[in-house]
């Protein structure tokens, strides 16, 4: 019995509040960087092949079903010929104070120590409340049950699971890949190094416009990149505290964005 | 098996009198039978009694306050998954599991007690004519013996329409 | 004392509905089980195998029509606990004979709602992982959740308004009893569970009757707003708003009185209650819905202008898609039509007692109701902060079947109801016409 208040103790106080997701191991965050990014939806289609996304055809998209974790949202202004074309990719912006977590009742979702939201596909029984109460909107469902027709099936990553009709899913910040690095570096008896997880989306960018790393780590590439003066959150008057950072757009040519970024020293993307 | 006298009323004064007079004179137990609640006019005869009800609701709505209580906060301190930010013992979510546990513990507590203080559902075979649940009013005196004619010519007196003997 | 009706016309009348019965019932009731096999056990069971996407949901649009429908019912069931409840403990005497179907009403239509929440779900055939029962599953529910906040409420409301249903009836069942012979005296006898009507039964009756209309009295206030927090708990622009709550509630006891008035309309011509059920009745009714389209518009009109007036442009893209863009800005001005304009008849006391014109505004005002609660689903969803997933909603074809088929599961059920309970209290109807003999109060 004492020991069961004990444990439960130590428990507790590993979730002091507030702000117990800043004594977490990890701190997952992205950066991503609005003036590098050209929108040629590189990333989309990486993270679609990673994470065994199905393809749901016309009609479905259509009826806008499409099951894209990450989109590159479009906004255009102006009319021909003063046309400014503006993206953004919006995947799950892993919020700290995430308004779907609380919304679950079967504790299908909830936020992990390394500070992602995470989605549990066996528990999830589709309520969709966790999807209402995102306002960044990033939540996908599944409204049937997509089969892959051979032989494409050979393509389906191993390590993320397919599935079923009547769950509720969402970009993971590949936490299959987030999985392997930190086994790799507990056999190794060391920590996590810096760039040693890279998300498919990241891992693809052709404009190196995304950064992922750890922001618990001060030396890491996304703790330098976030403490940019172009930094901001998507909706941060919302007080969802996301962990995506965007790097505003500012310039019109990535030459004039090099000059004006000479006070970081040319910080690595990789 | 004590025969006792049952006498129906069609008027209830007349029979909050006979009642108020048997009482005066002391001829054992009344029970009154109505087909509508005539607690106000024949209380003040028979009496009104203890109010036990109350504290089945009461301790029901306590026992049902802290089974909320407990679903709530040890549901929180079992499966400590932060969710949204918000604290691991939530102030809100806690009132409102307990007030809804509260109001469904009071309602059972209510119905049990009156099933036990009514002695519901009967069992043995109770003294009954289906005239009382129509339009009559019953009035049933457990007088034993020699009294049972004395008692029948007061209940005709005060104007019951019929009387009948009973085995109780 | 009212000299017109005896007290064993009262009997006899009440128990007259409970043993006899026209073709005319029979042929409503085979119709109306045809109606929610084909209208809701066909399409549910197409949609369960086939998967949610059968419906007109798509992302952003999570919650449609089924979520619409849910809260109607539940809006419908606060029609009982009013009646009963609240005007049981303001000792109003023209509620005696209607409450009875009035609580009835209330414990089907909470069946109806409930039958929604398994509907809407993705995976209904794990929907026990959200009731609280004791496991070895090694995760338990969430009470944090507004969705768990609603199991309770509406498991507590159904069962209070079921026990309320039943304890108040038991006098009246062994009027029942006691008329009828073969398998109902049987099953009459064991409902009635031997009442005899001795001092002491219905004292204790009385007394716990008046704990648990103070009890569900509170309870009902909560239920719908739990059910409002569902929706005002999350971050949508048109849906957090703390004014839900009340209106809400607000809007439930206006609709369900609304029911009221057509499901007496309906069964007085049905069931020949006409000597009971009077055009006072409908006077009344229609005071009570008058003040409550007053307050709901109220509400709308404070809605409409501090959304105007605190221009945020997330709340103000809301309004003008409810209020402006077609197709809703046709279902918004017809509901503030049937809502807001129409009981305005019932100032005048000649169209209050006029069966007829109180029954139509009342068919008006539980459409009305339905587009507000199909309004607030559809309009709000669709427009929320990020544009680029701005999408419209359009239920299918099978929602739109559910949603007739929950119609008819509820008059099958009020069918059933009539049949098999008695419909109109007969000791509070007896307590009207007055005790004979009794003190003049």
């Amino acid at each position: 019995m004492a020991g069961l208040v004990e444990r439960l103790k130590g428990r507790l106080e590993s979730y002091r509040v507030p702000g117990y997701y800043r004594q977490f191991e990890h701190h997952w965050a992205m950066v991503i960087d609005l003036d590098k990014c050209n929108g040629c939806g590189a990333c989309v289609v990486a993270c679609r092949a990673e994470n065994n996304l199905p393809v749901v055809g016309e009609k479905e998209c259509d009826m806008s079903r499409a099951m894209n974790w990450l989109r590159i949202e479009r906004y255009v202004e102006g009319e021909y010929p003063n046309v400014k074309v503006k993206f953004i990719p919006v995947m799950c912006q892993h919020c700290d104070k995430a308004p779907c977590e609380t919304g679950c009742p079967v504790f299908a979702t909830y936020h992990n120590q390394d500070g992602l939201n995470v989605q549990v596909y066996n528990r999830c029984v589709g309520t969709y409340t966790c999807a209402v109460y995102c306002p960044y909107d990033v939540r996908r469902f599944n409204w049937f049950s997509n089969k892959t027709d051979k032989p494409l099936d050979q393509q389906l990553n191993p390590d993320v699971s397919v599935r079923e009709m009547g769950i509720m899913e969402k970009c993971t910040f590949c936490i299959q890949r987030i999985r392997v690095a930190k086994d790799t570096a507990k056999d190794e008896k060391r920590g996590v190094k810096d760039g040693e997880v890279t998300p498919a989306c990241v891992q693809s960018c052709p404009a190196n416009a995304m950064a992922f790393g750890d922001l618990n780590d001060r030396g890491s590439a996304v703790a330098k990149l976030a403490r940019s003066k172009r930094q901001y959150r998507l909706l941060g008057d919302l007080n969802t505290a996301p962990s995506v950072i965007y790097l505003k757009r500012v310039m019109e040519s990535a030459v004039a964005h090099e000059k004006h970024e000479e006070g970081f020293g040319g910080v690595g993307f990789r | 098996m004590a025969e006792s006298v049952m006498g129906f009323f069609p008027y209830v004064n007349d029979l909050r009198k006979a009642a108020s007079k048997l009482k005066a004179m002391n001829y054992g137990e009344i029970t009154v039978f109505s087909p509508v609640p005539i607690n106000h006019e024949i209380d003040e005869v028979i009496g009104e009694g203890h109010n036990y009800l109350k504290y089945f609701t009461f301790f029901g709505g306590v026992l049902g306050l802290m089974l909320g209580t407990l679903f709530a906060l040890g549901t929180a301190a079992l499966y400590v998954l932060p969710r949204g930010g918000r604290a691991i013992f939530p102030v809100t979510p806690t009132l409102i599991v307990s007030y809804e546990a509260t109001i469904l513990c009071g309602v059972f507590a209510t119905l049990i007690g009156f099933l036990l203080l009514t002695r519901l559902p009967s069992f043995r075979k109770k003294t009954y004519d289906v005239k009382v649940n129509v339009d009559r009013f019953g009035l049933l005196v457990h007088a034993g013996g020699a009294r049972i004619e004395t008692v029948e010519e007061l209940l005709k007196e005060f104007g019951a329409d019929e009387v009948k003997r009973v085995e109780e | 004392m009212r000299e017109d009706i005896t007290y064993k016309e009262v009997n006899d009348d009440v128990v007259r509905t409970m043993t006899q019965t026209g073709k005319g019932y029979y042929a409503l009731m085979v119709l109306m089980a045809l109606g929610v096999f084909l209208c809701w056990g066909v399409p549910w069971a197409y949609q369960i195998y086939v998967g949610q996407g059968v419906t007109g949901l798509n992302h952003p649009d999570f919650w449609g029509i089924y979520l619409a429908n849910f809260v109607f019912w539940i809006g419908i069931s606060h029609s009982g606990t009013l009646l009963s409840a609240i005007l049981f403990i303001t000792k109003t005497p023209w509620r005696r004979s209607i409450y009875r179907s009035a609580e009835a009403m209330t414990f089907f239509s909470v069946l109806t709602a409930a039958i929604f929440v398994f509907v809407h779900m993705g995976r209904p055939w794990n929907f026990y992982w959200t009731m609280p029962y004791p496991t070895q599953r090694e995760i338990w529910t969430s009470f944090q959740s507004p969705l768990m906040f609603d199991v309770l409420a509406i498991s507590t409301y159904m069962t209070s308004s079921m026990i309320f249903l039943y304890f108040g009836s038991i006098p009246d069942l062994a009027a029942v009893r006691d008329r009828v012979t073969g398998w109902r005296k049987d099953f009459y006898g064991a409902l009635a569970l031997g009442w005899r009507g001795t001092d002491s039964e219905w004292r204790w009756l009385m007394r716990a009757y008046t704990f648990f209309a103070v009890l569900i009295i509170p309870l009902a206030v909560s239920v719908h707003s739990i059910v409002s927090w569902d929706f005002a708990l999350s971050k949508v622009p048109a849906l957090n708003k703390t004014i839900f709550a009340p209106y809400f509630v607000v809007g439930a006891i206006y609709s369900g009185t609304a029911g009221i008035v057509i499901l007496m309309a309906i069964l007085r011509k049905a069931i020949k209650m006409e000597k009971y059920i009077t055009s006072r009745h409908f006077d009344k009714l229609g005071m009570l819905l008058l003040a409550c389209s007053l307050l709901w518009t109220y509400i709308n009109v404070l809605e409409v202008y501090t959304g105007i007036y605190a221009n945020t442009s997330y709340e103000i893209e809301s309004l003008i898609y409810r209020m402006i863009t077609t197709p809703y800005s046709y279902l918004y001005w017809f509901m503030i039509l049937t809502n807001s304009v129409l009981p305005l008849l019932y100032i005048f006391k000649r169209w209050r007692v006029s069966i007829w014109v109180t029954v139509a505004v009342s068919v008006g005002i539980t459409m009305g109701m339905w587009i507000e609660r199909y309004l607030i689903v559809a309009t709000s969803l669709p427009r929320k902060f990020l544009p680029y997933m701005w999408h419209d909603y359009a239920p299918s074809l099978v929602e739109i079947l559910m949603t007739i088929g929950s119609f008819m599961f509820f008059i099958l059920l009020f069918l059933l109801f009539i049949k098999l309970w008695p419909s109109v209290s007969i000791y509070e109807v007896k307590e009207d016409l007055g005790i004979p003999g009794g003190k003049e109060h």
